[in-house]
């Protein structure tokens, strides 16, 4: 069983890494380990375990600014800045529970967080969390000490590193301290919702609600399940479950201005179908659903999480419908189109190059998100990248960690038999 | 910077003629004294130097032969968009190509339904925005340079610009771009999506100042312009109160589509200049423009006057009509030139700080002016604390120059020192390299170096910016990991 070392401080974490550096001991790094499923299984004898590594260092609400350590667990900063009426614009989801058995609901740390890159449905108009870090402490594969950015808003001081450690799933460096922006939470928020089983209309729907002046901030295609789960208020409730699936369209802001702004888009989309304005309650509700994917939540089939195009989401659907028997698949869409999960009822290793070249074709790429370990194991999780691409990738990866002892294989499987230090950044 | 390659200067007739086999346009290769005059420097005009050559290629393909090129035969590289940039990033080398990317002109794809922009790299900001103006789009990183700089020189800088606060800077408004490495390697990164698989190279590429590879081709992301703006003049009796507003506007959940303020100096400089109609009695001006629904708009107008009142300002004015908010906002527009009409020279810094030390910094700016005999104006993007001190000296003055020098290395030593940065918006380039050990630890350096040595080994891209001292490739890759002896016994661990 893998061994786990807990620092407390970054001055501990720096001589657990130093050790596994000296000793070429390969490290698993975790938080809480909520997303450990997210990604290629990591090859490593010990765990280095970030969760004890807590802390927020400092938070300025009239800054925008917050940081904390990595193994911060999400849920305490969300609360600190709920309470100042912030937020993260790029509204993470509770993604564990996408990943099978043994998650539970509000878990991660910050660092997970970054590390993973993720994002919610305000991605499309704000950014993901590569675009909120300003700065990071961290100690790199090397165990050396090194930073990038700061805690301010404007900063073009050197290279941008911290868009490197967001997403690299801790195969670089490991980040002990992460400064964030923190921005005002909307004072209100509506939801128009339009019944809409057609998935060509839907997309034409969410096009239209984009390309509008009503600085639509969440724009999904998703089934009736949700909608009657998250939305109580009697009329639209009646207009949601008039069909199975239905177009949500959030605007967020000042009430006078979102009211405004939902009637307008209500009334510009009258012609896709008849639609209801949710109330704040309720639209709070149904996205909060949305950012954490409830429908496709549990432990059944295999999930793909594709980005593509916002407008060619709806042509994507029907491709990868046509791939299987009706009722063998589930769709939810996001990013007004750009973000597709798919859920295949049944674990079929033969459809994944198909959604691959789908999804390439479309400019767009397909991960792998919940499978059975022996499909994890042997398919790329992640989309693959260009030689030229992967070459950089590969020499960046040698470059911070040269014996690759932070995450071996996280980001690309090993191949059975290669030597750790020679194969577990391959794919990076 | 480096010492020019003689061996390099020896061959130039070979590589010139090298570039003319790549690039065979007529005028496409400048190798005459004359010629190249024009490209002796950029924005920075304190720093000139002549290039070996300039080359103009005018498709991705030949700028990947003249990459590869350069890296089989070692020749140094200056990447240079439109040449306004401020920080010398463009600065030529005497034993290096040069090459303009100015002759990729052309928008080539607008994508109305994925809300999308494809241009080539020498299109200037403002030209995006003209493309696709007449369906009520527009891109919205704004630097003040944006009728004359060009969208590749944006990447390379990261530029920002009025509206940043709200709606981000360049990297959070590129959705994909096509770069040449310097072995000559075409790579497509991110595209009209959101997510990218791998490492965020793109991420990394926006603001690399030149040093990673050449950009030929850049998707951005267009946006709707807002139904409405209205622009706010506020006038304080001292900087600590409109600061102070600054932070109450933000603190209570409003962001401004702009947030400007100007100090007396500046104030006075740009009202005797275009007459915008700037109040005289004040010591600190702010412009905050509100941006939106006009129903929005009105109601976040007067909140915003209300936060104003509390902090006591002494004016407030609020735009009535379209022509009047651009009267507003040509004075802060026009505060460079204005400050040249007073000055015969000026050097213009750019540091940003956290907003909430904006007064200390400010009297710390009022010391070094007495220290170095120099008068000083400050404009600056208040929203998110990126300064613009003016420092004004006369070159012709025998030391003035070093002085105007030595007065902005403690401005922006004063602006790391209260947690801030070298630079917000301008990038680090060759005026601001030697500065950057006051931010960054020999280790944090040479991190971001080892990043430049994955795109380029032999560090032919632009040499000499950004990086005081530039290590050598096998200094980079020793490891000097710290062996523990004890196994890290004070570890809690199970």
């Amino acid at each position: 069983m893998a061994e786990t070392i807990t620092p407390t401080s970054s001055s501990q974490l720096r001589d657990a890494i130093a050790w596994a550096v000296a000793d070429k001991v390969p490290l698993e790094i975790i938080g809480q380990g909520s997303k450990r499923a997210y990604g290629h299984t990591v090859a490593a004898s010990h765990v280095l375990d970030l969760s004890k590594l807590t802390g927020i260092l400092f938070y300025q609400p009239e800054e925008l600014v917050i940081s904390a350590h990595a193994g911060t667990p999400i849920a305490e900063i969300a609360a600190l800045l709920a309470d100042k009426n912030q937020q993260f614009q790029f509204e993470p989801g509770d993604f564990p529970l996408l990943l099978g058995d043994g998650m539970t609901s509000h878990s991660g740390t910050l660092g997970g967080l970054v590390a993973c890159n993720l994002s919610g449905p305000r991605r499309l108009k704000s950014g993901a969390a590569r675009d909120h870090v300003l700065g990071f402490e961290a100690i790199s594969g090397r165990a050396e000490d090194f930073k990038s950015g700061g805690r301010v808003m404007k900063n073009v001081t050197g290279f941008d590193l911290s868009k490197l450690m967001a997403g690299s799933f801790g195969t670089l460096a490991v980040m002990h301290t992460i400064t964030l922006k923190a921005m005002p939470r909307p004072e209100t928020t509506r939801t128009v919702i339009i019944p809409c089983d057609d998935v060509s209309f839907a997309g034409r729907a969410m096009t239209l609600a984009m390309g509008s002046e009503n600085e639509v901030s969440g724009a999904a295609w998703v089934p009736a399940s949700l909608c009657s789960a998250c939305i109580h208020d009697g009329a639209a409730q009646e207009i949601a479950a008039s069909a199975q699936n239905a177009v949500a369209l959030r605007l967020e802001g000042p009430e006078q201005s979102v009211i405004w702004r939902a009637e307008a888009l209500a009334r510009l989309l009258g012609d896709i179908g008849p639609n209801a304005i949710l109330p704040m309650a309720d639209s709070l509700s149904l996205w909060q659903a949305i950012a954490d994917v409830t429908p496709m939540q549990g432990n059944a089939g295999i999930l793909w999480r594709l980005s593509v195009p916002p407008a060619s989401g709806a042509a994507v659907v029907t491709a990868l419908r046509a791939l299987v028997g009706a009722g063998e698949v589930d769709f939810m869409l996001d990013w007004a189109g750009g973000l597709i999960w798919v859920r295949y009822v049944h674990c079929d290793i033969s459809l994944a190059s198909h959604i691959r070249e789908i999804a390439g074709q479309a400019g767009g790429n397909a991960t792998l998100i919940r499978a059975p370990e022996d499909m994890r194991r042997d398919f790329p999780i992640f989309h693959p990248v260009s030689p030229e691409i992967s070459r950089i990738n590969h020499k960046i990866s040698e470059n911070f960690d040269p014996f690759g002892i932070l995450n071996p294989g996280r980001m690309a499987p090993l191949s059975p038999g290669a030597s750790v230090l020679a194969d577990m950044k391959a794919g990076a | 910077m480096p010492e020019p390659d003689q061996s390099v200067l020896a061959r130039r007739k070979e590589i010139i003629a090298a570039m003319r086999a790549i690039v065979p346009a007529s005028g496409a290769v400048i190798a005459e004294e004359d010629a190249l005059r024009p490209y002796e420097c950029d924005g920075l005009m304190a720093y000139r130097q002549l290039p070996m050559i300039v080359v103009l290629p005018d498709n991705t393909r030949q700028v990947a032969a003249i990459l590869k090129y350069c890296h089989e035969n070692k020749i140094r590289v200056v990447p240079r968009g439109a040449g306004t940039g401020l920080s010398g990033g463009a600065l030529p080398m005497a034993d290096a190509i040069t090459i303009s990317m100015m002759k990729f002109n052309r928008v080539l794809d607008i994508d109305w339904d994925n809300r999308a922009c494809v241009v080539q790299p020498g299109v200037t900001n403002l030209g995006i925005t003209r493309a696709v103006e007449h369906r009520g789009f527009y891109y919205a990183p704004d630097p003040s340079s944006q009728i004359a700089c060009s969208i590749g020189g944006n990447i390379a800088e990261n530029s920002g610009g009025v509206h940043c606060l709200k709606y981000g800077l360049t990297t959070n408004n590129v959705l994909g771009i096509e770069m040449v490495t310097i072995e000559g390697d075409i790579l497509r990164l991110g595209g009209k999506g959101l997510d990218t698989p791998g490492y965020d190279l793109m991420g990394i590429i926006t603001g690399s100042e030149g040093l990673l590879g050449i950009v030929t081709e850049i998707t951005v992301r267009i946006l709707r312009k807002p139904e409405t703006a209205r622009a706010m003049l506020l006038g304080f009796p001292d900087n600590q109160s409109g600061g102070d507003c600054v932070a109450k506007i933000i603190a209570s959940g409003i962001i401004p589509g702009g947030l400007e303020m100007m100090d007396a100096p500046a104030i006075r400089a740009t009202e005797d200049f275009v007459h915008a109609g700037y109040p005289l009695d004040v010591e600190s001006l702010l412009l905050v423009e509100l941006d939106g629904p006009v129903i929005e708009v009105d109601h976040l107008i007067d909140r915003v006057g209300n936060i104003a009142q509390k902090c006591g300002a002494v004016y407030s004015r609020i735009s009535e009509s379209e022509e009047e908010r651009a009267l507003f906002w040509s004075g802060r527009k026009n505060a460079f030139p204005a400050i040249g009409r007073i000055s015969p020279d000026y050097i213009c810094m750019d540091g940003t700080i956290p907003r909430g030390r904006l007064s200390d910094v400010l009297t710390g700016m009022q010391v070094f002016s007495q220290r170095h005999g120099l008068r000083v104006a400050n404009v600056f993007h208040a929203g998110d604390g990126n300064l613009h001190p003016l420092i004004m000296f006369d070159a012709n003055q025998p030391g003035e120059l070093e002085r105007a020098e030595a007065f902005g290395a403690d401005i922006l030593k004063l602006c790391v020192e209260v947690g801030g940065c070298l630079s917000g918006e301008h990038g680090i380039g060759i005026e601001k390299r030697d500065l950057m050990p006051e931010m960054f630890t020999e280790d944090d350096l040479k991190h971001q170096e080892r990043l430049k040595l994955a795109f380029d080994e032999d560090q032919l891209l632009n040499p000499g910016k950004v990086f005081p001292v530039l290590h050598g490739c096998g200094e980079l890759k020793t490891l000097h990991a710290r062996a523990i002896a004890a196994k890290f016994p004070d570890i809690p661990r199970f």
